[in-house]
């Protein structure tokens, strides 16, 4: 096996074009994934110490539009003490692993595995997060809810690898909150988890998202229900009024962490206490990249 | 008493906290080979072919095993005659199956070299349940047949007691299996040489030693035996360490290299045993004054592939499985039977989990149909000192039930029970006993040595093991305040066969009480000696003796005090002995093998426990607000030690009935990890208080008896109970997980 | 050759990049201290302090160790033998059975005491969440770390008012 350890985004992408190796960051799920046999990489190109790839800024996109940049190696427990980026995103940080891995793992790396399960998915997609993805040809953007096709698959390119996640500058503005239910209450893998942001207007529900994880095969958004909540006051919506489009959104199967029908009771109960965080705060609460 | 009763820390904790403490992967030596196992894949079947070509031609690989290179019989077990090979010749009875050994340079290599090996199976219909077992035409796993063993225990006529009973409850009770999941994965290291050496992290190294010594046909006395320090084993390494042990050894035989075998994780969970999983017929009658006149309990083990301690754990359900409880007609039948699942074997408990969670469920229910109080039932019918117990042995001494009872009375009750619409909030209760020694299960005999040098420091030789229970610490605290030396003073050996006395298995909770008597025993051999040594010096006679603060003091003049160590040094230079080797013989179990009717073991810890939990009616979460465990313990040697001995254990019974389950799909298991078989983290933790009764017990060490297993039977009921109460529903399966809360809630339209 | 500071000192080793850093302080520097109970990051036997952080010394390859700091269970205690608070409080506190756990508990604790001494409830059982214990049942573990938190506190006034 062949370690490598490009020192700049562009070297890695050349590395990358020329191997066809395989990308590792953190390492914490691609150590699994050596160990338990399903990869063989001939070579690791490991991208954690490129210093462009750590971080969390405001920037431009290639829209002209202010957005929060995030390094795709700054690591989940850097997201999940900054106060520089929405609350479930710190909090679906907070949800993954340990300790131990957080401190190793990243957010691109989380994103990348694509694990149905994991716990960052659910707020990038409810927060409209886009993916800068690099190649040696240059890169591409492609929105978060179009880049995961399936259990561990993404649109990924094999010369491809995730640079920055970027999201709306106005992510900042909303309230959001995010909420997951695993097999034990420490170091727990989600069973089912769910990401909320809005805006309050008036004290109606605005510019709402909701988000789901780990009951398809790909983190979801929930558009019935945003449809059905937008407008609407807290007060005047209850738990079992969710039901219906909640479940008419998802396609949870029965694993060995969870049986289906669980993934569904669950869903409902862990959207509505989300949503119920949101309307508790009058706005955003996180102070700005930069500020 | 100067330590008996202290909170004194782990005598051998040094070690452990700064990372020196040698547990057995910590082992290196100098050409040391690695072993690794290829397994059968699949959960019953017919050897047909091996092919080892790939594995042999691996870098590195340095030997490829099969049964046929095994020297002895290729066989272990815990009861002759022995059923479990090392490694699988013809018949493949469970997934986790040894078939191949590959010992190679690295680990890795030999890991590798594993899975290139392929063993041809023709599987048969595998058999996953009881039922399927015991079905008339049922393939036979065994020669045997698939019945394990299958007793009965009867008191009084319970057909009869039902008809005169005002109310009756019955149920069907089952539980899962339930991993060890200590933290140290099995482990051996073995030394050749014309005698050789096997470092194990291990509970019972003379049993090990036994088994190495068959499999390579040697004498036992060629085989020393040293347990490493071992990570954890809640009575689990012993099948398995020897197992591995016999392996690693044979291994190391034949190429004369030391041979080390590590379990990775998943192996520990398929390839070493489980607790039973069990299904508990329970029909319970009694008076309308509480009274309970009869209980009928049909006990059912699954006990996987292999025989390990099902016998044992089945007389263990048997005796237990009608509770603390005095009543005259009981009749149970216990039975353990052969499935093609990983076998089953010693944990934490031993089977009383298992019948204590059917039992306290059902006094529970019973309480409800009478309308009465689920205390006052416990008190009106729990064992006091002279009742007879369910196998009509009656104790004048230390039933401390009673006590236990009204301490968890005594306790404060939840402030207030806001059942706000989301939350409800219940409370449980359950008692139990569980038998102190090997009892039924075998003669119990423990050698224990006590040695002073002459500058006063003692060191002391058992042969059973510490896991991390305390034991150490207990035995050196015996022995402290026999000698009146320090504790800093004391060093307990290592368990070495080459040089302590096999004392019996770990097991049973016996090590405070059986092992401490030992102890105890010679340390007052020793004691003699000193205060004979300690009489002419003063020129006195030895009744004014006594040893205390580290000097043998004239007992009319404080003052009047000579070091131990200089009476240590006269009495060796005098010929007074300073090293004596002690038997301590529980007196032997004495009953009729019919009917169980008879003296058993020499004493029982008995317990009541209180929890208090809060359940959201929207996922199923729990949140365990108060536990109370109170254990009649005889006397606290060691606080500290108990407290940690209650929690831990509570830990694992809170576990086994919320959190735990072994998942099997065909005979596969699925789950064979720490993320998806979930031990509790410490985000999980319940808030045990422990609190201690103290009825002394004439057959241990100043009164004392062990501790160990019983919460976890206690803490696994009371959840149940607790959890029944919040939902108003019975549950009647463990674990009771947050899918079966909601699934009940549900049902139930209790919530919202 | 991997170069790193291990236990304040400064080591170079011949280390394959892609070899995990429990094998390199296991087997290349005898640091046995460190345990692995399960080899994928579930348990936390293996952790150690990189950079001061918490990490699973068993998902971590030696490659990613070159030129940062490393504190294993044997660079808790002082050179002269004496225990560290936190290793004092596990033990005054019953905090240890087996043993197996401990180093990566106490690891765990000095990271998160690094930072605060005074940590709430929910602060410690955060920070102790990825070590995974089986003999304790956890409450002498969460007394131990406030035992050692209030005596680092103490000492640190002590060294203040000096």
């Amino acid at each position: 096996m062949r370690y490598l350890k490009p020192s700049s985004v562009s070297e890695a992408a050349d590395v990358l074009e020329s191997s066809r190796g395989m990308i590792l960051a953190g390492g914490t799920d691609a150590y699994v994934y050596m160990a338990e046999g399903f990869c063989h990489p001939e070579t690791l190109i490991d991208i954690s110490s490129i210093d462009t790839l750590r971080g969390i800024y405001v920037a431009t996109d290639d829209r002209e539009e202010e957005v929060i940049r995030i390094g795709a190696c700054t690591t989940i427990a850097e997201i999940a003490a900054s106060q520089d980026l929405p609350t479930c995103l710190r909090q679906g940080a907070r949800a993954v692993g340990s300790p131990q891995i957080r401190n190793l793992g990243t957010i691109g790396g989380n994103v990348c595995n694509a694990s149905p399960c994991g716990d960052t998915l659910a707020p990038l997609l409810c927060l409209d997060a886009r993916f800068v993805l690099r190649a040696s040809g240059g890169t591409r953007v492609i929105a978060c809810e179009d880049f995961f096709t399936g259990p561990k698959k993404t649109v990924l390119k094999p010369n491809e690898f995730l640079e920055f996640i970027e999201l709306p500058a106005s992510s900042c503005g909303k309230a959001s909150a995010f909420r997951m239910i695993g097999n034990r209450k420490g170091q727990a893998i989600s069973q089912a988890n769910a990401s909320v942001s809005l805006v309050m207007v008036d004290g109606r529900m605005s510019d709402l998202r909701v988000a789901v994880g780990s009951v398809a095969p790909v983190p979801l958004r929930l558009g019935k229900l945003e449809e059905f909540l937008t407008g609407k006051r807290v007060k005047e919506v209850s738990l079992a009024m969710f039901k219906e489009p909640i479940l008419e959104g998802i396609r949870p199967i029965d694993d060995v962490r969870s049986s289906a029908s669980y993934r569904q009771e669950v869903t409902v109960a862990l959207v509505f206490d989300a949503l119920a965080e949101c309307a508790s705060k009058d706005s955003g609460e996180c102070e700005g990249a930069g500020a | 008493m100067n330590v008996i009763g202290k909170r004194i820390r782990k005598v051998d904790g040094f070690e452990l906290v700064t990372g020196r403490a040698k547990f057995a992967g910590d082992y290196k030596f100098p050409g040391m080979v690695y072993g690794a196992v290829k397994r059968a894949g699949v959960p019953a079947g017919r050897i047909t072919s091996i092919d080892v070509a790939a594995a042999r031609n691996t870098p590195g690989v340095i030997d490829v095993l099969t049964a046929k290179d095994i020297p002895g019989p290729n066989l272990i077990g815990v009861l002759p005659p022995y059923d479990q090979p090392l490694l699988a010749e013809n018949e493949i009875r469970y997934a986790g199956e040894s078939v191949v050994l590959i010992i190679a340079e690295t680990a890795e290599i030999a890991r590798s070299a594993a899975s290139s090996v392929s063993v041809s199976i023709e599987p048969y219909d595998p058999i996953l349940s009881v039922e399927d077992a015991l079905a008339p035409d049922a393939r036979k796993i065994h020669e045997s047949g698939n019945i394990t063993l299958s007793k009965k225990l009867i008191k009084g006529e319970v057909k009869s007691a039902f008809e005169k009973a005002d109310v009756i409850v019955e149920g069907v009770y089952e539980t899962s299996f339930q991993d060890h999941a200590y933290l140290e994965p099995e482990t051996v290291c073995a030394v050749p040489g014309r005698r050789i050496t096997l470092y194990a992290s291990c509970q019972s190294p003379f049993h090990i030693r036994g088994h190495v010594a068959a499999n390579l046909n040697m004498p036992a006395s060629s085989v020393q035996v040293v347990q490493a320090v071992t990570g954890g084993s809640f009575g689990g390494k012993d099948d398995v360490a020897a197992e591995i042990g016999s392996l690693a050894c044979i291994a190391a035989q034949r190429l004369n290299r030391p041979v080390m075998i590590a379990h990775e994780r998943k192996e520990s969970i398929i390839g070493s045993n489980l607790r039973h999983a069990a299904r508990i017929d329970c029909k319970t009658g009694a008076l309308n004054d509480g009274t309970i006149i009869a209980r009928e309990i049909t006990v059912m083990l699954d006990g996987g592939a292999y025989a390990s301690e099902s016998p044992f754990v089945t007389m263990k359900t048997l005796i237990h499985a009608a509770g603390p409880y005095n009543i005259e007609n009981v009749e149970v039948e216990s039975t353990a039977v052969f499935t093609n699942k990983t076998y089953c074997g010693a944990f934490r408990g031993f089977g009383v989990p298992q019948v204590t969670f059917a039992s306290e469920s059902q006094i529970d229910e019973l309480a409800d149909k009478l309308g009465m109080d689920r205390l006052e039932i416990r008190r009106i019918n729990g064992l006091k000192a002279g009742d007879a117990n369910a196998t009509g042995q009656v104790y004048q001494q230390s039933v401390g039930l009673q006590e236990t009872i009204e301490v968890i009375a005594a306790q404060p009750a939840l402030p207030d029970r806001i059942d706000v619409a989301r939350y409800l909030h219940g409370t449980g209760y359950a008692c139990v006993a569980q038998g102190i020694s090997n009892g039924a299960e075998g003669i119990d005999v423990t050698g224990a040595s006590v040695q002073m040098s002459q500058d006063g420091s003692v060191l002391v030789g058992i042969g059973l093991t510490e896991l991390g229970q305390g034991s150490r610490t207990v035995w050196a605290q015996i022995v402290a305040e026999v000698l009146g030396v320090d504790i800093e003073n004391i060093s307990v050996r290592l368990v070495d066969t080459d040089s302590v006395h096999d004392s019996g298995p770990t097991v049973a909770s016996r090590s405070t009480t059986v092992g401490g008597m030992a102890v105890q025993k010679a340390a007052n051999e020793v004691k003699k000696s000193l205060v004979s040594m300690a009489a002419l010096m003063m020129q006195t006679d030895e009744e004014n003796i006594e040893l205390r603060d580290g000097y043998a003091i004239l007992k009319m003049d404080d003052a009047a005090r000579i070091p131990i160590s200089s009476v240590a040094t006269a009495a060796y230079w005098t010929g007074f002995p300073l090293m004596n080797l002690a038997f301590s013989k529980a007196p032997e179990a004495n009953f009729d093998d019919d009917t169980h009717q008879g003296d058993i073991y020499i004493a029982y810890n008995y317990g009541t426990h209180r929890m208090d939990v809060q359940v959201d009616t929207t996922t199923g979460e729990v949140k365990v607000l108060n536990h109370f465990a109170a254990h009649d313990v005889g006397r606290v040697i060691n606080p500290l030690g108990l407290e940690g001995q209650v929690e831990g254990a509570s830990l694992i019974g809170f576990g086994m009935a919320h959190m735990e389950r072994i998942k099997y799909a065909d005979g596969i298991i699925q789950n064979a990890n720490f993320a998806d078989y979930a031990l509790p983290s410490i985000k999980d933790r319940i808030p045990t208080k422990s609190i201690a009764v103290e009825d002394h017990n004439p057959t241990g060490p100043f009164g004392a008896k062990g501790a160990g297993e019983p919460p976890v039977a206690a803490a696994a009921a009371v959840f149940a109970n607790a959890i029944s109460d919040a939902v108003g529903f019975r549950f009647t399966r463990l674990p009771i997980t947050r899918e079966d809360i909601l699934d009940a809630i549900q049902q139930r339209g209790n919530h919202g | 050759m991997i170069r790193f500071k291990c236990n304040g000192k400064a080591v170079q080793l011949e280390a394959e990049p892609e070899a995990r850093v429990i094998d390199v302080l296991r087997d290349g520097l005898g640091l046995t201290g460190t345990k692995e109970g399960c080899g994928r990051g579930e348990c936390g036997a293996c952790t150690i302090l990189l950079d001061g952080k918490p990490v699973n010394s068993c998902l971590l390859l030696a490659g990613k160790i070159a030129d940062r700091e490393i504190t294993t269970i044997e660079g808790i205690a002082s050179e002269d033998g004496a225990l560290h608070p936190i290793q004092e409080a596990f033990l005054d506190k019953g905090a240890v059975q087996c043993g197996f756990c401990t180093p990566g508990m106490v690891l765990s604790t000095k990271a998160l005491l690094d930072e605060n001494e005074t940590p709430e409830l929910e602060e410690i059982e955060e920070a102790l969440s990825g070590n995974l214990c089986r003999c304790t049942g956890y409450g002498k573990i969460v007394e131990a770390v406030r035992e050692a938190g209030q005596r680092l506190m103490h000492e640190s006034d002590q060294q203040g008012d000096a």
